[in-house]
């Protein structure tokens, strides 16, 4: 655990944050823990803490969120929003957090590549001939191996 | 218990049921559906030759399934009437072919197959309504695996198995291996101060019954590692907080942070993952059994018995005290009281003190063998009656009596009449006075109401059980809602004449609300019908005259509704910006040229 340096936060995050239907009712969060402890990514690193991350929001620690590459560990399983007590979204709060994210302009390089790459050709794992041929010996239909359409749904 | 049992002047009703409630304080009819003992109460001794010899053996519900019982038994020692019971659907015994070994086992003959449930009527001048509650089934949490694992039970369960009256004498194993477990954990807020499972509200005893248990199996097994998995702990009453400093002393160890899940290893024994709060790290804590402290939530029928008596509930499901603060053993409706977790969670002692309160405030009542009643009745003016019979055929109480062929005019029974005024509201030769809430009182309130700046302001009518005590309870709860709101208090929203609300639209009330209880839930039985069907006739007429109806508003608000009435409340300020000037202008000139 870190000092938080309230000096460098944004205290307008929060009520940014508040207007939001997916963080509305982040202040309700009692901090029981119950999310950290039923997570399983945090089973397996903790530099993913749900509730840290809430508590983060609240202090307005906008930067060291919308810049941290962990908003983006979480499996969206809604595990603890499911459990949580308070009502809390929390896995729709992360989804928030990482189109946020995204609009600041923070995405991971991976996952700008795995958009490029649905933009260009309609699929993260392209189809070739090869694959094809291996459908058709299963008896499955072949499928295009680009999809094009999918670039209208882009705006430019 | 038993000295209830024993009382010459309590008459004691047990499987028994409240099928109706007719009347009022000091003539209450109850009717009782009093189901089949099949055994006579008076003359069992309690002996158990019968269960003895009795074939059928089922789950015992007082010991939640960790014992057996017969179809013929007794739930508990100390039951009272000290008898045994049959249970009826599980008994083999109705063709004495088949079975009926209880019966000749039984020397004195209290065994009688033919019983049959019995219907009482008793007269009473008050009620305490004591109906308890029921705890929380914590099946539905997953992350807890109550209905997976075996050694997971709630502390429900855990007290039987360590009350030396329990089914182990007291002796607390695993209920897979029959063992004594070496570690125990405890985990709080089960199906409490949740907002989606069990209760959004605290069920107040559960930390300490957990203290308790942990001080219980420090002292019979002081080598036991015991965790208790929590919140908050709150240990709030006398002595509570000794017991809690006592606890810890003696090495329970107390983390904060609820599990997230549960696994069971080879040995059965269980793995709890925990976020402790106090070092920030996902901890792993093994322990042989660990304990739910489940929640209270309101008895299953809570909900029938409020219809049946015409009680309010809080938002939570208990039963709503007339005033939180000032009047917290009374019900709304006179004559009627609470005691115990009827009224809400809490522990015995609290229970005794509220019961020893309500006692005592029924006796007030009825030691003096008679009661002063409110003046608030109605009263006809013979001379001005046409015997319309339209008071007689509204009145919710049967309170007046018309001869309308014959052309004899009304005539009001007072001690029947309950004052909602619905009658003096719906006479259209204004024939009868509601004597307190008279048309000229409450046209004088609203014309002092309206006499500065109307155009600024909420005229709003609330009847004074729900609405009005809505309006309290947003007070006591410091709610926030538009200053410019004028309450006129009438007894009912029945009492809201036609007359008041054009005569407001006159005065250049931009906005009227007229308010009363949710439809059911009336106090007059169903006077809030006609102040529905009023509104909608006032709205027609409003369209015809070219003035909008949404100027009028109709609401019902219940007296625990604090957070909506402040919210109706803002509506109405949000309505009445709505309202120009030179629209109230326009209606003051359609109502006077009309």
């Amino acid at each position: 655990m870190g000092t938080v340096d309230l000096d460098r936060c944004d205290p307008d995050f929060a009520k940014e944050l508040a207007r939001q239907p997916e963080a509305e009712k982040i202040k309700g969060c009692f901090t029981c823990r119950t999310c950290v402890a039923g997570c399983p990514m945090s089973a397996v690193d903790d530099a993913f803490n749900p509730a840290r991350i809430i508590r983060m929001a609240l202090y307005g620690m906008k930067k060291e969120i919308l810049e941290s590459p962990f908003i983006w560990l979480c499996s969206s399983c809604y595990t603890c929003q499911e459990r949580c007590p308070q009502g809390v979204r929390i896995t729709d709060f992360m989804t928030l957090l990482k189109n946020m994210a995204v609009r600041e302009g923070h995405e991971p390089s991976g996952i700008k590549a795995q958009m490029d790459l649905t933009k260009g050709q309609g699929r993260i794992y392209p189809l070739d001939d090869f694959d094809n041929k291996k459908r058709k010996k299963a008896g499955l239909p072949v499928l295009p191996t680009s999809c094009t359409m999918i670039q209208e749904l882009f705006p430019d | 218990m038993t000295d209830v049992g024993r009382h010459p002047g309590i008459t004691l009703y047990t499987m028994s049921e409240v099928v109706d409630v007719k009347g009022y304080v000091g003539n209450f009819d109850v009717r009782i559906l009093k189901k089949a003992r099949y055994v006579d109460e008076k003359e069992c001794t309690a002996c158990g030759d019968c269960a003895t010899v009795c074939p059928v053996i089922r789950p015992d519900e007082f010991n939640l399934g960790l014992s057996s019982r017969r179809a013929i038994y007794s739930p508990f020692p100390q039951a009272v009437p000290s008898a045994y019971v049959i249970n009826v659907n599980e008994c083999l015994g109705h063709n004495p072919v088949v079975c009926a070994k209880c019966k000749d086992a039984c020397d004195k003959g209290c065994i009688d197959f033919h019983m049959s449930d019995q219907e009482i009527v008793e007269n009473v001048g008050t009620i305490v309504v004591a109906t308890g509650f029921e705890v929380y089934d914590p099946t539905e949490m997953d992350e807890y695996a109550y209905s997976r694992f075996e050694n997971v039970l709630t502390s429900v369960e855990f007290e039987r198995l360590i009350n030396a009256g329990g089914p182990t004498k007291g002796e607390l194993v695993r209920p897979t291996d029959r063992k004594p477990p070496r570690s125990i954990g405890f985990v709080q807020c089960v199906g409490s101060r949740s907002a989606r499972k069990g209760g959004s509200y605290c069920s107040n005893t559960c930390c300490m019954n957990t203290v308790k248990s942990t001080l219980m199996l420090k002292e019979h097994y002081p080598d036991m590692e015991i965790k208790v998995f929590y919140i908050d702990m709150r240990a709030f009453g006398k002595g509570f907080e000794d017991l809690y400093t006592r606890s810890r002393r003696l090495g329970v160890r107390y983390v904060r942070g609820l599990p997230g899940t549960v696994e069971e290893d080879g040995r059965r024994g269980l793995r709890i993952a925990v976020e402790n709060t106090t070092t920030g790290k996902l901890e792993m804590h093994d322990v042989d059994m660990m304990v739910l402290a489940v929640g209270m939530k309101p008895a299953s029928k809570t909900r029938k018995l409020q219809e049946i008596m015409g009680l309010q509930l809080t938002p939570d499901g208990f039963f709503l005290e007339a005033h939180p603060k000032l009047q917290p053993v009374d019900a709304a409706t006179r004559g009627v009281f609470y005691a115990g977790c009827a009224e809400g969670p809490k522990d015995i002692k609290e229970s005794v003190t509220q019961a020893s309160a309500a006692a005592a405030r029924v006796i007030r009542l009825m030691h003096k063998g008679e009661i002063t009643t409110e003046p608030i009745t109605s009263m006809v003016i013979e001379e001005k009656c046409k015997a319309c019979g339209k008071c007689a055929e509204v009145c919710p109480y049967n309170a007046i009596t018309v001869d309308v062929k014959r052309k004899i005019p009304a005539a009001v029974n007072t001690a029947a009449c309950a004052g909602c005024g619905t009658c003096a509201a719906e006479c259209r030769f204004d024939a009868i006075i509601m004597n307190h809430f008279t048309d000229a009182q409450i046209l004088e309130q609203s014309h002092a109401m309206l006499e500065t700046e109307p155009h600024n302001k909420i005229l709003v009518f609330a009847c004074n059980w729900c609405s009005y005590a809505g309006a309290d309870y947003a007070g006591v709860s410091r709610l926030q809602y538009p200053p410019n709101v004028r309450l006129i208090r009438t007894m009912c929203s029945g009492r809201v004449d036609e007359k008041f609300i054009w005569d407001g639209f006159k005065m250049r009330a931009p906005v009227i609300l007229v308010s009363g209880c949710h439809i059911g839930d009336c106090h007059y039985i169903d006077a809030n019908h006609w102040t529905e069907k009023r509104i909608r006739k006032v709205h027609k007429n409003m369209e015809k005259l070219g003035i909008r109806p949404e100027r009028l508003q109709l609401e019902w608000i219940s007296a625990a509704e604090g957070v909506r009435f402040a919210e109706v409340m803002k509506r109405m300020e949000s309505l009445r910006q709505g309202v120009t000037l030179e629209e109230i202008d326009e209606t003051v000139r359609i109502l006077t040229s009309t």
